[in-house]
This record gives structure tokens, sequence and C-alpha cells, in this order.
């Protein structure tokens, strides 16, 4: 499908004012105007803004809106909530999909998260322009949604080329229909389409070079502790690259409750400090930052991979943008695969 | 769809003294927790907090529960505040359990130590309630001193069976206590049974230097890695598998474990700490 830009925007608008009895949309929105280096937030949509849906990743991850920071999970209402959520990148949805091994298809299903997931249409797009983090391309990802998505934009011209993901996009496509002028698409429209995703990749595979490593994990624990020490000696324990990471989710439980009632309320913790893993008596098994440090990256590529089948990470690059010590993830990563390759 | 964060409460009935540090909760949940010896259940005072704990009944009555909880910071002292009377509440069961069906028939070893003993107790007395099933018991408790021995009343009655011994030793006997039994480490009383470890399961569980000590002990009288069991104590927080706080490698100590063979674990990293 073909749509024009400016009608689709017009569209949100009445979405957003409550058509189809969604109640928001929520929308990428440069975070400030003056700033040379753009950087975006997720936010309600508002009339007067301007879009931008090919640009890279938010800053904050997508997480914050289907995981909150802080949230009660006993007992639960019905958020009685619909909303469209726009301009997610692949990364992102990634960072969804492996929420949703965890919180769903574990086994045991975490209710404020399903509630989000099942009240939420994701309307994905195609990132033409990159970040200097991004590194989606060494995890085994690409600049631009596969699946995992409702509907996905790419921008062609003044129009957006909209891919259908989902048979629960259908009521919206409906809808869409109704308002605005759809046209169908021709082949020379994904032919554009393709040949400009195939041109951001090779950008970001020129980009990210000198960072390419084997993609081959399964000896990273046998890497001796001394190379951990030198790739984390920065480091000071902060938490912020655990707490933005979109696919970390280490959560605390706090007790709320009143004299009349039960109520658990889970928020974000984070593997990098001390007390997380402390047991009864002070004992932890990772008292030193070198190792709390190195638990972050086996939890991505090692313990994560056990549990899932693939890598714990979604190559956003938050972690390395937000980090204190600035410590690139990328090069800590290349550096100890290279070193788990000697030692093998 | 249940919720896992669902808080089953329950009425405390009886508080026992087990020992200077240790404390037996009666309690009655409002709705019955069926459980499976081995599993653990988050025990939660409103407003407070909670933590994982293992039930130390049989997992035959499933209306009328104990907990065996040793103070050892802020939430335990807490516990230990509780009198009768008092509401708590209860989430779980979670976990594996201790596959009984692969014990029948053997001659079973069961080792602990200190507040270990809970799980153990839980075990041991679902054990007992088809004794018959079991070809022998054996039951080897630790304690530091002999204050320190918890369920004491019991020990009569549960040395009674035909098919099971309870054998018991301190690490110690200061001046002024009493104690008839014996005194050495707990892993040293292997020595004095007549062991019999082909094919046969051995269950530990207990403060980690005598779970760490205790297997080696048992792996080089003959025990099979793949027939030792052993109660991984890690940070627990959400009980299912979603927090990520008690990851052993690519295991859940709340999920795969807490009741993990020393065959599956043994690998993994920090399994002791
Ligand atoms: C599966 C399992 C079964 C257990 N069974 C028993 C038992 O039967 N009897 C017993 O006495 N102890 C048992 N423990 C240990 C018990 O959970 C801790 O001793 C207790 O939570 C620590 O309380 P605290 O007062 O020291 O905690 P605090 O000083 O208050 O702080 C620790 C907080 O961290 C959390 N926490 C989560 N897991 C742990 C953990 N493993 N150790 C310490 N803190 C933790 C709790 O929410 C607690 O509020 C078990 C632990 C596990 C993992
Ligand atoms: S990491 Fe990849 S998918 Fe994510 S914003 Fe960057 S280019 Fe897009
Ligand atoms: S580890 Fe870093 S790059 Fe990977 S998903 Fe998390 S924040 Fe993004
Ligand atoms: S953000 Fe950087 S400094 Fe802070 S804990 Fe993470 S790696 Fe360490
Ligand atoms: S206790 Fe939360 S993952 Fe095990």
């Amino acid at each position: 499908m073909i749509v024009n830009k400016n009608d689709f925007h017009s569209f949100l608008k009445k979405v957003n004012n409550g058509l189809g009895n969604i109640n928001e949309v929520i929308v990428p929105y440069r975070a400030r105007s003056d700033d040379e280096n753009p950087s975006f937030h997720f936010q309600r949509f508002e009339e007067n803004k301007i879009l931008f849906l090919d640009f890279f990743r938010t800053i904050d991850p997508i997480k914050i809106l289907f995981y909150l920071f802080r949230e009660k999970v006993y007992p639960i209402k019905n958020k009685n909530l619909k909303r469209v959520i726009v301009g997610v990148k692949a990364c992102d949805l990634k960072a969804l999909h492996l929420l949703d091994k965890a919180m769903l298809q574990s086994g045991f299903v975490d209710p404020a998260y399903k509630q989000w997931r099942d009240n939420s249409l994701i309307i994905s797009s195609d990132c033409d322009y990159l970040h200097e983090t991004c590194s989606c391309n060494l995890v085994n990802g690409h600049p631009f949604p596969e699946n995992g998505f409702d509907l996905n934009l790419s921008v062609i011209g003044g129009n957006y080329f909209i891919q259908i993901g989902s048979e629960r996009s259908q009521e919206f496509v409906e809808l869409m229909k109704k308002e605005i002028t759809v046209a169908n698409s021709t082949v020379s429209d994904i032919e554009i389409v393709k040949a400009n995703r195939e041109k951001v990749f090779n950008r970001l595979i020129e980009k990210n070079n000198n960072l390419t490593h084997s993609g081959d994990f399964s000896e990273i624990r046998k890497v001796e502790h001394k190379s951990w020490e030198e790739v984390s000696e920065a480091c000071i324990g902060c938490g912020a690259c655990t707490n933005i990471c979109p696919s970390c989710y280490c959560l605390i439980l706090n007790d709320e409750s009143t004299d009349k009632d039960f109520i658990k309320v889970r928020s974000y913790d984070s593997c990098q400090w001390y007390g997380y893993a402390r047991v009864a008596g002070g004992g932890t098994p990772r008292p030193k930052m070198t190792e709390r440090f190195r638990n972050r990256y086996l939890c991505k590529f090692d313990y994560m991979y056990k549990n899932f089948g693939e890598f714990g990470c979604t190559g956003c690059g938050r972690c390395t943008e937000a980090c204190a010590a600035k410590i690139d993830f990328r090069q800590v990563v290349k550096n100890v695969s290279s070193v788990a390759q000697e030692v093998n | 769809m249940q919720n896992p964060y669902e808080v089953i409460p329950a009425d405390v009935y009886e508080v026992i003294q087990e020992s200077p540090l240790i404390r037996t909760l009666r309690f009655k949940p409002k709705k019955p927790i069926t459980f499976k010896t081995g599993q653990f259940i988050e025990v939660g005072i409103p407003g407070i907090g909670e933590g994982p704990f293992t039930p130390s009944s049989s997992h035959y009555i499933v209306d009328d529960m104990d907990v065996t909880i040793m103070k050892t910071g802020f939430l335990t002292e807490q516990v230990h505040k509780l009198h009768a009377g008092a509401t708590i509440g209860i989430r779980g069961p979670f976990g594996s359990n201790y596959p009984l069906e692969k014990f029948k028939g053997k001659d079973v070893l069961i080792l602990g130590g200190g507040c270990g003993l809970a799980p153990l107790r839980s075990l041991f007395l679902t054990m007992l309630h088809d004794n018959k099933d079991y070809n022998s018991i054996t039951f080897l408790a630790g304690a530091k001193t002999p204050k320190d021995c918890i369920y004491k009343d019991e020990v009569s009655e549960w040395r009674k069976y035909d098919n099971v011994r309870f054998i018991r030793a301190v690490d110690e006997v200061p001046p002024g206590e009493q104690w008839a039994e014996d005194v050495c480490l707990v892993t040293k009383l292997l020595q004095k049974i007549n062991m019999k470890p082909d094919g046969n399961p051995a269950i530990v569980c207990g403060p980690p230097v005598m779970m760490k000590f205790g297997t080696f002990d048992l792996l080089k009288y003959g025990y099979k890695e793949e027939n030792l069991y052993l109660s991984m104590e890690k940070k627990m927080y959400c009980g299912f598998g979603q927090c990520r706080h008690c990851v052993i490698g690519g295991y859940y100590a709340c999920k795969d474990g807490p009741v993990f063979t020393y065959d599956q674990i043994k690998n993994e990293e920090a399994i002791w700490d």
C-alpha cells in the first residue's frame, strides 16, 4: 500500500483523538530541535510537530512503553487502553521479541506486560539515517523490520510504503482506507524500498567494519579474568547501560501492601549494582565490578542465548551512548570475542 | 490466566522457637497450596517484603504448612517477630521438586545442616508417609552446637521406623551443654554409616560450604553425579524465571531448580557462592 505522508499524519491525528476507539498515538519526536545531533523521544502525538520516521531509534528503549520502570503486578486492573505506537525500529522489535519470550512464553505470564502488548498496535519503520552507535548488523539484525510489527512504513519520497505484518492490523487498515487515499503499491515501489534498504544496510556494515566480531561466543566463558579487567577498568558500575538497554528486564519486586490488601510492584534492577545477587548473610557471587561487568556480556551472549536461542543484544547502541565511562559495548564485544577465539 | 504474582493470604497459628536463630511458622493458607516436596514458596509480610523459603512440611498436607526460617537479615528478623494470629502472604509454589519416583526402592541418603534441614524435613516427612516404598532412608543432620539442633521434639518419632535411620552430629559441645550423640562435621558421619552408593540417590542441602564439601565427599565415596541432588540457594525475586537474579549460566535456580542434580550444574560458575 502507498499513502501520502501528509494524509497519513492527518489520519494519525484523528486516531489520536479517538477514531477507532483508540486512546492514544505515540510517536518519536526530536528531543531538542536546536541540537545538531538529533535525538528522539517517544511522546504522545501532537498536531503541529514534525514526524521523523526514517531516523534511528529513540533515546529511551521501547521497554518503557511495555515494561514500565515501576508497575503494579498484583492485583491487576484492566487498563482499558488502546494505543498505536509509530516509528518503532527493527532493533526495538527484536527487544520486544525477547521480552515476549521472557514475559509471555516462559510458562508464566507477566500480567501487566501482557496487557500493554495486547493493547498496542505497532507501526514500525525503516532506518534511513543511522546513529553513531547503531550496530544491529553485528547481532544478526538489519536496519529495517522483517517481522514483529503490525504495519511497517518505508519512506519513498513524499509517501509511505506500507507493509502489513499481522492479522490484527486489518481493522486499522480498514479504518485508514475509509479516511485517506490508499493506493496499491507497484513492483517499482517494492524495488525502490529494497534498493534503499540495501544501501542503508551497506552503510551500516561499512560504519561498523572495524568492530566486526566472529559471531561465535561459545567459548566466551573461558576468557581470562585479566582480559575482563582490562576492558572494564573504566567502569564505575552506575548501571546506566542496563537500565537503558531494551532487552534488560531484571526486576526488583517490592511489597507495597496495606493493612487491607497485598500489593506487589516491580521496578528495574541492575546486575551492575553490588546488591543485585546478594543473598542471606551478605554473600554475593560477583563481589568485584569486573565480575559484574562480565556478567552483562555473558548474560547477553551466553545465558540468554541458552534461554532463548538467540543473542540478548539488539545492537541498538544505547548502552554505548549512555555509558558514563565512555565504554563502547561493540569494542568490548569485539575484544573479548577475539580473545575467546584465541583461547579456543 | 493465572497471575504468578498472586498473593494467597495465610494465617499463622503457631510459632516454634527451634533454636536461637531458627523458628518454624505453622500457617493455614486461605486457599490450599499444592506443592511437591523440594519446591519453594515466597513468604511475605505485608508492607515489608518477601523471600524464598521451602515448606518444611509434608507435601501430602496442603492446607496446613510449615516453614522453618533462620534469622539472617532484615526480612527474616521481621519474620521472627511474627506471632500466632499474624497474616502472611504466600506466592507459589515454584521450581523443581525432588523426583520421588526415582527414589522408590532405593537406599536414600539425606545429608543436611543448619537451615538446609527445612526442605529436607519436607522430603523426609513426605517419604515417611509411604516409607515402605523405599528400601531404606538415612538422614544425616548437622548443627553447630546442641542448642542449634532443630526439630528436637520430632526426633524420637522419626527413629521409630524400621527402615529409617536419623543420625545427628554437632560440630562442638560448648561447656555446660549436654550431648549424647556424635560430635563431628556432618559430612564425617558418612564414614560411620554403611553406604551403598551404587545407583542410589543422595540429597544434600545446607550452607554453601557444607554443600560443597558434602558433594565432593559423596562423589569420592562413589555416588554418581546424576544421583546427587542439590538445592541451590540464589537470590530470588520473582520465583518463576523473569527477574533473572537467580541465573546459573543458562539455568534459572527458581524455575529449573532449586533442585538440581550435580551433573546438571557442575560446569556452571560460582555455584557454591
Ligand atoms: C529456593 C530457596 C529456598 C530457601 N529456603 C529457606 C528456608 O527454608 N529457610 C531459611 O531460613 N532460608 C531459606 N532460604 C534463604 C532465604 O530466602 C534467605 O535467608 C532470606 O531471604 C534472607 O533474608 P534476610 O533477612 O537476610 O534478607 P534481607 O536482609 O531483608 O534482604 C534480602 C532481601 O533479598 C531478597 N532475597 C531473595 N532471595 C534471597 C536469598 N536467597 N537470600 C537472601 N535474600 C534474598 C529477599 O526479598 C529479602 O527481602 C531459601 C532460599 C532459596 C533461594
Ligand atoms: S540499531 Fe539498526 S535498527 Fe536500531 S536504530 Fe540503528 S540502524 Fe535502526
Ligand atoms: S546491550 Fe547495548 S546495544 Fe545491546 S541491546 Fe542492550 S543497550 Fe542495545
Ligand atoms: S554505563 Fe558504563 S560505567 Fe555505567 S555500569 Fe555500564 S559499563 Fe559501567
Ligand atoms: S527468581 Fe526471578 S528469575 Fe529466578
